[in-house]
């Protein structure tokens, strides 16, 4: 896994484009060979946390800082970062060979070969032409080095613009929704690629995406946002365990998301009934919401569960069911491999650990 | 209805006026006064003295080429870049004068240059000695800078704006600060604007006529003016004909190697 050492730190960046304010107060840091995933819907900021850390963007409050030093004002050209741009943007001017050269070509020989005492123009180049050769190599594209970037297919592009930031060896890859213009069998595949690649070299990523599953299946660290503030940071499975609130619950992964009032410690009311769950806390009678995944639902027959209920739609999602039920005027998503017919009336069962209990959100825009 | 049948008004337009027109040239010239084949009209076209005329008019041509590449790129590059492209009314200035005729345009740069034009009173109002300015080499090439300055900027100035702006990032991203990005993206990108752009200048001006009779006072000759002279003044069509001929090869030739770098330098696009 990764060291516990900081090396990007933002601290209190605020960004606004005109009117709208993009980012409010964000603080994060991201550790040494870290994988971590800024998810959220569009227009969160998680693409504009990205271009500042880049610095394409500068903030207009805070400081970005890199191994403990203060880059804010940098530009990007003299920064250790190298970005994979959600388009590629790979350069039509040149072939796979060019644009794969293109950052290592603006290092002097000295930067090149610092083993080396007096490097000569001809062995930078022949260092050039090493490190290009073994990176095709590794995306598979050593056959197409010759070739323009134009007559690539989508997935080919994707792997000369990961070729062509990887190439420079940067500390950081920044990652702007990289698969978001594949198939969703490529995508898988290079999830993989890049995960294993990540694991490889040691590198730290900062992957942006709107795509849960796709954070979830790559990252050590999520960090989900909304509206310009970060909602929750933690490890995939801690989010979706333990989600703070439910913007998060909802966002990753479906939920049931009910208006709820706390009774006292471990007692909550909902749907019409009280619940027994394992959270406390809160003040007495106040309103939360209360969050159950579909999956944590067990359906029984009817008046032996928790709730009765009718079934009203089903669909099939390969895996399972996927029924709308409603109970104590709610309608519940539940998932099952077993499938009941529309109508038919089933009893609701949930156990106490898989309630979970959440503070109301500030109903902000 | 075959869709071919809406090409035709077009098809029609091209044989009246361009394929019929070419093939009367072609047989202007390649015959004599009596209607008897001949050689002898282009063989004059390569005497001495057109040639010469021919060479200036190159000349001419491609120094106007040249000053409207200088003056032209970084005008559409400064155009297109972040802090004009809001000022729409900019760019319309350099647009403007293509709206009036240009032998409007160039009656008025007349009065300027003349010898008791805007630019000699000017002159003398402040005590210097007039210049001599019309009828020059160099109010020729100015007259022909001025016409035709808007077809350089305007292809340059599409090829640079359309350019995407993650392409860029990632030039800076890769190391590159702005000079290199410049001279190792932005330029070479922009290669398919600026051979559209001196296409589109030096055909019209290697065929220039009456900016240089008119600025060039008649002391200037082009390619363009002898044609016209052949025609209008001689009445000596078949020799006109002979040296359209030559100039059309002249033009043919330069467009095909235009294209040849075009094609070996980047992605082929239609600016216009």
């Amino acid at each position: 896994m990764y060291e516990n050492t900081k090396l990007i730190e933002l601290v209190g960046i605020s960004k606004s484009f005109g009117d709208t304010q993009v980012l409010k107060q964000i603080n994060l840091y991201i550790c040494r060979s870290e994988f971590v995933t800024l998810l959220g819907p569009s227009g969160c900021g998680k693409t504009t946390t990205l271009r500042i850390i880049g610095g394409f963007e500068s903030p207009d409050e805070g400081t970005v800082l890199f191994d403990g030093k203060d880059i804010t004002g940098v530009p990007p050209y003299k920064r250790r970062v190298n970005t994979i741009f959600q388009k590629y943007a790979l350069f039509t001017h040149l072939n796979v060979y060019d644009n794969v050269a293109f950052g290592l070509r603006l290092k002097t020989p000295e930067e090149l070969l610092p083993g080396v005492a007096k490097p000569t123009r001809a062995q930078a180049r022949e260092e050039i032409d090493r490190r290009i050769m073994r990176m095709l190599r590794l995306v598979k594209m050593e056959a197409y080095a010759k070739r323009g970037v134009d007559a690539l297919s989508g997935g080919q592009q994707q792997r000369i613009a990961i070729a062509r930031a990887l190439v420079n060896e940067p500390e950081v890859l920044l990652l702007d929704e990289p698969l978001g213009a594949l198939d969703l069998k490529l995508r898988r595949e290079m999830q993989l690629e890049l995960k294993n690649m990540q694991q490889q070299l040691g590198i730290t990523f900062i992957y942006v995406t709107h795509d849960q599953e796709e954070a979830l299946t790559m990252s050590d660290t999520i960090v989900v946002m909304n509206g310009g503030v970060i909602q929750q940071i933690g490890s995939g499975k801690s989010i979706y365990d333990e989600p703070k609130n439910a913007f998060v619950a909802n966002f990753i992964g479906d939920s049931n998301i009910l208006d709820a009032v706390m009774n006292e410690d471990f007692e909550v009311s909902a749907a019409g009934r009280v619940f027994e769950c394992v959270d406390e806390g809160f003040d007495k009678n106040e309103p939360v919401d209360m969050v159950v995944r579909p999956e944590d639902i067990m359906l029984v027959g009817e008046d032996v569960g928790m709730l009765n209920g009718v079934v009203k739609s089903v669909l099939f999602k390969g895996v399972h069911y996927e029924m709308i039920i409603e109970a104590g005027s709610f309608d519940w998503k539940v998932h099952s491999t077993a499938m009941y017919a529309p109508g038919s009336r089933v009893g609701l069962s949930v156990v106490p650990s898989n309630i979970h209990i959440m503070h109301k959100m500030a109903r902000e825009a | 209805m075959k869709r071919s049948f809406f090409s035709g008004p077009y098809a029609l337009w091209m044989v009246l006026f361009t394929i019929f027109p070419l093939i009367f040239v072609a047989f202007y010239a390649l015959t004599d006064k009596n209607g008897a084949f001949t050689f002898a009209n282009l063989a004059q076209g390569f005497e001495n003295d057109y040639m010469k005329v021919l060479w200036r008019s190159i000349r001419l041509a491609l120094e106007c080429t040249a000053i409207c590449l200088l003056l032209g790129y970084p005008c559409a590059y400064i155009l297109a870049g972040k802090d004009f492209s809001r000022h729409k009314s900019l760019f319309v200035l350099i647009l403007l004068p293509m709206w009036m005729n240009f032998l409007l345009r160039t009656y008025a740069t007349m009065t300027l240059l003349e010898d008791t034009g805007v630019i000699n009173s000017l002159l003398e109002k402040l005590g210097m000695q007039p210049k001599k300015l019309i009828g020059t080499r160099g109010a020729v090439l100015f007259g022909m800078v001025y016409n035709y300055l808007p077809f350089m900027v305007l292809p340059i100035h599409t090829s640079v704006k359309k350019m995407d702006e993650r392409v860029i990032e990632a030039a800076q991203d890769l190391g590159a600060n702005p000079v290199r990005v410049f001279f190792r993206v932005k330029l070479p990108l922009s290669v398919p604007g600026i051979i559209s752009g001196i296409s589109m200048v030096f055909m019209p001006s290697v065929t220039t006529f009456a900016i240089s009779r008119l600025l060039g006072s008649g002391m200037i000759h082009m390619l363009g003016d002898t044609i016209e002279n052949q025609f209008m003044t001689l009445n000596n069509w078949q020799f006109g004909s002979a040296l359209s001929l030559v100039m059309m090869a002249l033009i043919l030739l330069s467009m095909g190697l235009l294209n040849r770098i075009d094609i070996n330098k980047s992605e082929r696009t239609n600016n216009w």
